[in-house]
C-alpha cells in the first residue's frame, strides 16, 4: 500500500513537471504578449512604453530563462502574480477551486443519483418502448452542444419565465441568515449545474443500461433465476452489484476531472470557476494565472483519481491495487 | 431601491488608476476618483477638481520660455495654475497639490509599470504654492495645455509603498492589496468588497463633498459573456449594462425593436473611426485612382443603412463632424461602381474575361483585407467589401486574426494591402501620429508612431503641426480643413464610418449621459437617479 | 419480461432498433452527399452564397431562398451545406486521424508489450487525466508564425481548416489506444498470430495484416461515434473564438454569430443547432447499431 501510494505520488510529481514546462512553451508560443494587449486596450500607448514595459515584466527575455526563473521561484512556494488581475495566483484560484467544487460535485451527485437507478431500470427492459424514449433523451443529451443548452436554459427559466437567475454567484450580504444565504446560492447554481448534469447524466445512464445488460447475460445470473430467485431479487440482489463495478471506475475517472471546471458552462453563467478563470487568463495573455491554474487543475484531477481509486479498493475488494498501478 | 446593480462584460485588472489601461477600471475610478479637468459629454473641457478652467485668456496659462537644453537652445513651453477645489480622502485626509506632485513622480517612473508616460514625460515640473494651488510647466506650446484628465494617487497611502522599492509598486499598490481601504476614494463612492473578476461592491463616500449621490450601494458584476449578460438585463438580475463596456450594438438594437416599453436605447455618435488604412508602399496601390476606385465600389451608405440601421453615419474624413474642429473641406465619395470600373480602366487595371482585372506587366488586382477577429461587424462589414469589391473585379481576401496578432503586425507596418479598424480621440486632437511623414513606424525609430499607411506629404505635415501649435479656435479650424481636404484627396486611408455608443438604458433610471469619448458616464454618477 | 416475450413484439422491436441506425445512416449519406455537391446545386438553382446583398436580409423561405436569407442576404441553406461540408469533414477526417493515432500506439504497446508498453501506457493514462479542453485551447490560440510556419500559409483557410482537424484529433486517440491494446492482447494469443510467428512473419505484418484486420471492427464502432464529438468539439471551439474563421462557414461559427441575433432571426441559430444536434446522434446511433451488429453475443440473444 505505502509502495503503491508513492508511485502514484512521483507519478503525480513527474506529469507535474513535465506539464509546467509544455505549458509554458505552449503558453510563449501564444500570439503577442501582455504588453500587446495593453496596447490595443490604449490607444495613447507608444512602442517606447511597449519596450520599456516588457522590459519590466521579463517578457523580453529567452523562454527557457523565463521558465527556470518562474520553476525557481516555484519551487521556494512563490508562484507569482496574475497580471490581468493583480493579486497573486494563489489567492485567485483557491476561492475558484471551490467554486467549481461545488458546481460540478452538485452536477455530479445529481446525474449519478438519477443515472443508476434510470440505467438500471431500462436495462431490465431492453429494447422496450420506455428504453427506446430514455435512450434517445441520453443521445440527445450528448449530442448537445453545450453553450446551446445554456443559451436554451437561459432564454427560458431566465428571461420568459423569470423563476432563475440567469448568471453570476449569489452576492452574500452581511446579517443575510445562513440558511438564507444557502438558498440564494442554490438559486444561482441551479441552470448551470442542470446543464453539466443533463450531459453527464446521458453518459452515466448509459453506462449504467450497458454494464448491467452485460451482467445480466452471465451465467450466474441464469442460475439466480433457474433456481427461482425473484426478478427484483435478481436485479437488485445479484446484477446491480456486480454491474457496480465498471460504472464505479468510470465514475471514478470523471470524479477527478470535476477540479478541472467546465470552461464553457462556467463562461455561460459567469460562475467564477476553474475553468472560466482558465478560460480568461489565455484570453487575457495572463501566463502566469493560466498556467498555475493549469497545473493546480492537473494535480486536484490526479489527486481526485488516485481518492477515487482508493474508494473503489475499499468498495470493491475484487478490485486490487496492483491491479491499477 | 437604494441599490443599483450594474453588468459589465470586463472585469477591470487593477483598480490602480495610473497602471489601469482598461475601460472597466476607469469605469469604477469615476466613481470613486475625479481628474482635475476632463471633456463633457457635449465635448467641452470642465473642471472638475479645479475651481476655474486654466486658459490664456484668464491668466492662468502662459506661453514661457523653458530653460536653455544641453545644446543651449531655448524653446517655448507653457505654464498652467491649478486650484483644487476643497476635497478630502474618504479617511479624512485632505487631497493636496502634494498627491498630485506624487502622482506625475509616478507616471514618469521607468520601473513604475505605467503604461502610457507620455501624458507625464510632458510635465516638466510641479511648483506646489500651497494646498490648493499648484502650477505645473509643460514641455511645449500644445492646444491641450489645460487637459489634465488622470487621478491623483493618495500620496499619504501609496507614497511609502512606491519610495520602498518602484519596481515592486504596482503589485504591492494599496488599490489591489487593500481596495476597500476608505482612504483611496474622494468621489461619492468608495469601494467596500472586491471579488475579483467576479464582482465589486461600492457604497456612498461620506467624504465626498459635492452633490449627494442617490444610490446606497453599488453591486457591479461582470459577464464575460454578452448573451448571458444580456439574459442577466432581460431577466432582471443586473439593472443597468453601460454602454462603456456591454452590450453589442445589434445587441442594443433587437433591445430598442423589442423591448422599448422598458428600456430607452441611447445611440451616441462617438469619436470611434472606422477606416481601412492603405499599404501605400503596394505597386498595386500607389495610385490614388485605385484607392479612390476602392472607396467608391463600396456602398457605405447601405452598409450603414442596412447593418446599423443609419446609425452610424458614413466618414468623409477622419474628423468628426460634431468635432469643434470639423469643416466640410474634404471631397466626398458617393457610391458609383460604374466610375469605379472607369477609374481602374484608367489606372491600367482592364478586366479580363475571367473577370479579374490585370495590368499591362500581367498583375492580377488582388488585395488582402486584414482586420482583428472576434467582433461580429468587422466580420459582416469585411464580408460585405470583399462581394462589392468583387461586383467591379478586385479580388479581395479576407485575414482575420485575433487583435494581439493583427495590432502586432500593424504596429509595424506588416500588412499587404488594406487594414481595417477603428481608434477612438478626444475632442480636437490632432491626427499627427497617424498622418505626419516623422511618424511611419521603422526599425530606425523603434516602431513609433501610428502613420501606418506609410503617408508622406509635406502639405499635410505643415498643416498638421500648425494644428498643434496654434492656440487660436478659428486659425486651428483653418489648418483642420487642410487635414481633412488633403486626406480625402491623397486617401492614405478610405474613411468608413463613424461608430456610436449604444446605451441600453431602463427607463427607470435616469440622469446618465453618455459622452462618446473615453471619458466615462460614471464621472456625473451623482446624477443618476431612479425615477420615482 | 424478459427479451423473448412475443416473436411479432420481438420484430418489431428488432426492425425499430434497426431502422433507427438505417435512418441515421440515411439522414448522414443524405447530409454528406448534399453538402460535397453544394457549389453544384447553388449553380443549378443561381445563387451565390458568397455574395452578399444587404438589401434582401433576414428575409424569409421564399422560392428563391428556401430556408431564407442571413444576416448579410446570402442563402441559408446553401450557407448551411457549405457550413455541413467543414463540420463534416473536421468530425471525419479528425476522428481517423484519431483512430490512426490511437491504433498505432495501442497495437504496438499491446503487441511489443514489456517497457514500450508500460512507457506507452503510462502516457496514455497521463493523457487521459490532464484537463484537456484548456490544453486544446491553448494548442488552437498559438501563433503559427511562433513555429516557423510562414504568414501566407497560416493565414489561409486551408490551414486553418486542418489545424482544428488536428487539434480535435488530439482528443479521442486515447480512448482508441486502450482499446486497440487490449483487443491486441487478447488477439496476440489466438492461434492465427501465432501460426503467422512459426512461420517467421515480421512484427508489422503481423501488426498489419492480422491484428489491426481483427480489430477492425471495435475501431469501426468508435471511430463513427467520436465524429460526433469531434463535431461538437467543433462547435466549442468556435464557441470560445477559436474554430473556423468566417468567410469561411461552420456550424459552429454559425451558431456561434448568431447568438447575438437570438431575438432578431431566431431561426439563423436553430438551423445550424438542430443540424448539429441531429448529426450528431445520428453518429451516435450508427455507431451503436453497428456495435450492436458487430456484437456476436447480441446475435445470441436475438
Amino acid at each position: 500500500m505505502g509502495r503503491y501510494l508513492a508511485s502514484r505520488a512521483v507519478q503525480i510529481v513527474i506529469v507535474l513537471v513535465i506539464m509546467s514546462f509544455v505549458v509554458y512553451l505552449l503558453i510563449g508560443l501564444m500570439p503577442g504578449d501582455p504588453i500587446d494587449m495593453m496596447i490595443s486596450g490604449n490607444p495613447r500607448m507608444t512602442s517606447e512604453d511597449a519596450q520599456r514595459l516588457r522590459a519590466l515584466y521579463g517578457v523580453d527575455r529567452p523562454l527557457v530563462e523565463r521558465y527556470l526563473a518562474w520553476a525557481h521561484q516555484a519551487l521556494l512556494g512563490n508562484f507569482g502574480y496574475s497580471r490581468s488581475l493583480n493579486r497573486p495566483v494563489l489567492a485567485v484560484l483557491w476561492p475558484r477551486l471551490l467554486n467549481t467544487l461545488e458546481l460540478e460535485g452538485l452536477a455530479f451527485l445529481i446525474a449519478t443519483a438519477i443515472a443508476l437507478p434510470l440505467g438500471m431500470w431500462v436495462a431490465a427492459r431492453p429494447r422496450s418502448k420506455a428504453d427506446y424514449v430514455v435512450n434517445l433523451f441520453c443521445f440527445a443529451g450528448i449530442s448537445m452542444p453545450t453553450f446551446w443548452l445554456a443559451l436554451l436554459l437561459i432564454s427560458l427559466f431566465a428571461v420568459k419565465l423569470g423563476w432563475l437567475p440567469a448568471g453570476g454567484m449569489a452576492d452574500p450580504r452581511a446579517g443575510a441568515s445562513f440558511l438564507a444565504a444557502l438558498g440564494q446560492n442554490i438559486r444561482f447554481a441551479l441552470l448551470p449545474v442542470a446543464t453539466l448534469a443533463l450531459v453527464q447524466l446521458g453518459v452515466y445512464t448509459r453506462f449504467m443500461r450497458s454494464a448491467m445488460i452485460e451482467t445480466l447475460r452471465q451465467d450466474y445470473i441464469r442460475t439466480a433465476r433457474a433456481k427461482g430467485a425473484s426478478e427484483r431479487m435478481v436485479l437488485m440482489g445479484h446484477a446491480f452489484r456486480n454491474a457496480l463495478a465498471p460504472v464505479l471506475t468510470i465514475l471514478a475517472l470523471s470524479f477527478g476531472a470535476l477540479f478541472s471546471g467546465a470552461m464553457i458552462t462556467e463562461t455561460m453563467f459567469a460562475w467564477p470557476g476553474m475553468g472560466a478563470t482558465i478560460y480568461q487568463a489565455i484570453q487575457t495573455n495572463d501566463f502566469n494565472l493560466a498556467l498555475v491554474g493549469l497545473l493546480l487543475a492537473t494535480f486536484a484531477t490526479m489527486a481526485g483519481n488516485l481518492l477515487a481509486d482508493l474508494a473503489l479498493v475499499a468498495v470493491d475488494p475484487r478490485v486490487s491495487i496492483t491491479e491499477r498501478a | 431601491m437604494d441599490e443599483l446593480v450594474i453588468g459589465m462584460s470586463t472585469a477591470p485588472g487593477t483598480l490602480n488608476p495610473l497602471l489601469n489601461s482598461m475601460l472597466a477600471g476607469a469605469f469604477i475610478n469615476s466613481m470613486t476618483e475625479r481628474p482635475i479637468t476632463v471633456f463633457d459629454p457635449d465635448w467641452k473641457l470642465v473642471c472638475l477638481l479645479c475651481t476655474e478652467l486654466p486658459t490664456v485668456e484668464n491668466g492662468h496659462a502662459r506661453i514661457v520660455d523653458l530653460p536653455p537644453d544641453d545644446k543651449g537652445v531655448v524653446r517655448k513651453g507653457m505654464e498652467v495654475d491649478i486650484e483644487l477645489r476643497p476635497m478630502t480622502w474618504g479617511d479624512g485626509t485632505p487631497v493636496t497639490a502634494r498627491d498630485f506632485q506624487f502622482t506625475i513622480d509616478v507616471g514618469r517612473h521607468p520601473q513604475s509599470g505605467v503604461p502610457s508616460v507620455e501624458d507625464y514625460r510632458r510635465i516638466l515640473k510641479v511648483e506646489i504654492k500651497d494646498d490648493r494651488h499648484f502650477t505645473i510647466t509643460r514641455d511645449r506650446v500644445t492646444f491641450d495645455y489645460n487637459v489634465l484628465d488622470f487621478f491623483p494617487l493618495p500620496a499619504h497611502i501609496e507614497k511609502p509603498i512606491f519610495d520602498a522599492d518602484p519596481a515592486e509598486y504596482r503589485t504591492r499598490t494599496t488599490y489591489d492589496a487593500d481596495p476597500a481601504n476608505p482612504g483611496l476614494a474622494y468621489g461619492p463612492y468608495r469601494v467596500v468588497e472586491v471579488v475579483p473578476g467576479s464582482r465589486i461592491a461600492l457604497e456612498r463616500n461620506p467624504h465626498w463633498s459635492g452633490a449627494p449621490p442617490q444610490f446606497r450601494r453599488i453591486l457591479i458584476k461582470f459577464f464575460e459573456n454578452s448573451s448571458s449578460l444580456e439574459a442577466n438585463l432581460l431577466s432582471g438580475n443586473v439593472d443597468y449594462v453601460p454602454g462603456e463596456s456591454g452590450l453589442s450594438f445589434s445587441q442594443s438594437l433587437a433591445f430598442e425593436q423589442r423591448h422599448a416599453d422598458r428600456y430607452n436605447v441611447v445611440f451616441k455618435p462617438s469619436l470611434t473611426y472606422g477606416h481601412i488604412d492603405v499599404n501605400l508602399d503596394n505597386p498595386l496601390l500607389g495610385d490614388v485612382r485605385v484607392r479612390r476606385a476602392i472607396l467608391m465600389a463600396i456602398d457605405r451608405k447601405t452598409i450603414s443603412d442596412k447593418l446599423f440601421h443609419g446609425k452610424q453615419p458614413v466618414a468623409d474624413g477622419n474628423v468628426n463632424p460634431l468635432d469643434p474642429m470639423y469643416s466640410p473641406a474634404a471631397r466626398p465619395y458617393a457610391y458609383d461602381p460604374a466610375q469605379a470600373k472607369e477609374l481602374l480602366d484608367e489606372a491600367g487595371f482592364r478586366q479580363v474575361a475571367t473577370g479579374e482585372r490585370r495590368n499591362a506587366r500581367g498583375q492580377r488586382l488582388s488585395l488582402v483585407l486584414d482586420y482583428a477577429s472576434g467582433n461580429r461587424a468587422s466580420d459582416q462589414v469585411a464580408q460585405v467589401i470583399q462581394s462589392e469589391l468583387r461586383r467591379v473585379g478586385i479580388e479581395l481576401r479576407l485575414k482575420a486574426a485575433p487583435a494581439r496578432i493583427y495590432f502586432g503586425n500593424l504596429n509595424k507596418r506588416k500588412f499587404d494591402s488594406l487594414a481595417f479598424y477603428s481608434w477612438v480621440t478626444s475632442p480636437g486632437s490632432v491626427p499627427r501620429t497617424t498622418l505626419h511623414s516623422t511618424e511611419i513606424p521603422s526599425a530606425e525609430n523603434g516602431w513609433s508612431g501610428q502613420n501606418f499607411p506609410g503617408y508622406r506629404n509635406p502639405e499635410m505635415d505643415r498643416a498638421l503641426d500648425g494644428a498643434e501649435r496654434e492656440l487660436d479656435p478659428v486659425r486651428r479650424r483653418a489648418f483642420f480643413a487642410d487635414i481633412l481636404r488633403l486626406y480625402a484627396d491623397d486617401l492614405p486611408a478610405l474613411p468608413m464610418y463613424f461608430r456610436v455608443d449604444s446605451f441600453v438604458i431602463p427607463k427607470t433610471l435616469t440622469g446618465v449621459v453618455p459622452t462618446g469619448h473615453q471619458g466615462c458616464t460614471s464621472l456625473w454618477i451623482e446624477n443618476w437617479r431612479w425615477r420615482d | 419480461m424478459s427479451a423473448g416475450a412475443h416473436p411479432t413484439r420481438l420484430v418489431w422491436r428488432r426492425l425499430l432498433r434497426h431502422r433507427l441506425a438505417e435512418i441515421s445512416l440515411a439522414f448522414l449519406v443524405v447530409l454528406l452527399v448534399l453538402s460535397l455537391g453544394a457549389p453544384l446545386l447553388a449553380g443549378l438553382r443561381g445563387v451565390d452564397p458568397s455574395m452578399t446583398d444587404l438589401y434582401h436580409r433576414l428575409e424569409g423561405p421564399s422560392a428563391r431562398n428556401w430556408l431564407g436569407t442571413d444576416d448579410l442576404g446570402r442563402d441559408l441553406f446553401q450557407r448551411l451545406l457549405d457550413g455541413g461540408r467543414v463540420s463534416l469533414l473536421v468530425g471525419i477526417m479528425g476522428a481517423i486521424l484519431s483512430a490512426i493515432l490511437g491504433a498505432i500506439i495501442g497495437v504496438v504497446a499491446g503487441y511489443r508489450g514489456g517497457r514500450l508498453d508500460s512507457v506507452l501506457m503510462r502516457f496514455t493514462d497521463g493523457v487521459i487525466a490532464l484537463p484537456l479542453l484548456p490544453l486544446l485551447v491553448i494548442l488552437a490560440a498559438i501563433d503559427p508564425a511562433k513555429i516557423g510556419i510562414p504568414p501566407d500559409v497560416a493565414q489561409s483557410e486551408t490551414f486553418s481548416l486542418y489545424r482544428i482537424v488536428v487539434i480535435v484529433a488530439l482528443t479521442g486517440w486515447t480512448t482508441v489506444a486502450r482499446l486497440v491494446r487490449a483487443e491486441t492482447l487478447s488477439l496476440k494469443a489466438r492461434d492465427f498470430t501465432r501460426a503467422a510467428q512459426a512461420l517467421g512473419a515480421r512484427p508489422w505484418r503481423i501488426m498489419l495484416r492480422h491484428i489491426l484486420p481483427n480489430a477492425a471492427g471495435s475501431l469501426v464502432v468508435s471511430t463513427t461515434m467520436s465524429i460526433g464529438t469531434l463535431i461538437l468539439f467543433e462547435s466549442t471551439l468556435s464557441f470560445l473564438g477559436l474554430g473556423i474563421q468566417p468567410p469561411a462557414a461552420s456550424w459552429g461559427n454559425m451558431l456561434t454569430g448568431a447568438q447575438e441575433l437570438l431575438q432578431e432571426a431566431p431561426m439563423l441559430a436553430v438551423w445550424p443547432g438542430l443540424l448539429i444536434l441531429l448529426t450528431v446522434i445520428a453518429f451516435n446511433f450508427l455507431g451503436d447499431g453497428l456495435q450492436d451488429a458487430l456484437d456476436p453475443r447480441s446475435e445470441r440473444r436475438t
